[in-house]
């Protein structure tokens, strides 16, 4: 069949991680990170990393420091309630981190019909234990990531990265970013939010040149 | 750095210019976070998250 034709090709590929430019793998890093932070509440381990995060004196690079310093301030125990108050809640957290949500107040609607389409398209799916619906935030910080990467099989190109970000992601994420940097109860958070927004920033540029 | 005050004209000279870059240290970790990857390839015996690379950055991100 041919898609598995399409994908065992890629898997060959995918053997060199370093086939991808350095500032594609910072990006992709750094989605990953968004989504390791946002997907779910951090383990242990991501908050070591982030720990160790260290940054220039850009206003990025102070927003890593800024984290990394949160980060030293928090149990993760605190950490994963502040995660639960945000996003999840009695009935529902203080931010509501879905696609759907922000594009049309309510959650499970047609902008997630569309997503689901083009992750299939891009031979993507939620792991098993992931019950949220896939226009989860750090759900879509994972996917952009995994695309640059090559984690799903081909190195997206840069279209298919733009049509993915455009479509899904540049519609809405900045809002939700500036909403989570300006939470009530976000505090570990809250250089999340900052970091994400100014990152949606240099993506949205980015995309826009040629 | 004499960099920051350069125009990028083009997106690959912005990224470079922009402070993703300033990502360092502990990121590097991030790419072996794998087991807790909310979404996955569809085709079952994706390569890629079993590599020797990314086992070896998995190592070493235990601090």
């Amino acid at each position: 069949m041919q898609e598995v034709e399409v994908v065992s090709g890629a898997r060959a590929l995918r053997a060199d991680p370093y086939r991808i430019a350095e500032e594609d793998r910072l990006r992709s890093q750094l989605y990953g990170l968004l989504g390791l932070l946002l997907a779910r509440e951090p383990s242990g381990e991501v908050l070591v990393i982030v720990r160790n995060l260290q940054g220039d004196d850009s206003e990025l690079g102070l927003a890593f420091q800024s984290l990394a310093a949160e980060a030293e301030q928090f149990s993760l125990a605190a950490i994963h309630r502040e995660f639960n108050d945000l996003f999840i809640g009695v009935g529902r957290g203080e931010l509501v981190p879905y696609g759907s949500y922000y594009l049309t107040g309510f959650l499970n609607e047609k902008p997630l019909a569309k997503l689901r389409i083009a992750m299939r398209e891009l031979n993507v799916r939620r792991s098993e234990s992931v019950k949220e619906p896939e226009d989860n935030i750090g759900i879509l910080m994972e996917i952009m990531g995994g695309l640059i990467e090559g984690t799903f099989g081909d190195v997206a190109d840069e279209a298919t990265q733009k049509a993915f970000f455009d479509t899904h992601i540049g519609s809405w994420a900045s809002h939700f970013f500036k909403d989570l940097e300006t939470a009530e109860g976000a505090h570990f958070y809250r250089p999340v939010g900052r970091i994400g927004r100014l990152f949606m920033e240099i993506e949205r540029t980015a995309f826009s040149m040629e | 750095m004499a960099h920051k005050n350069e125009v990028a004209t083009d997106r690959r000279n912005f990224l470079k210019l922009a402070s993703v870059g300033t990502l360092v240290g502990g990121a590097v970790a991030v790419t072996g976070v794998s087991a807790e990857a909310a979404v996955t390839a569809e085709s079952q015996g994706s390569g890629y998250r079993v590599t020797d690379h990314v086992k070896k950055v998995y190592e070493l991100s235990r601090f």
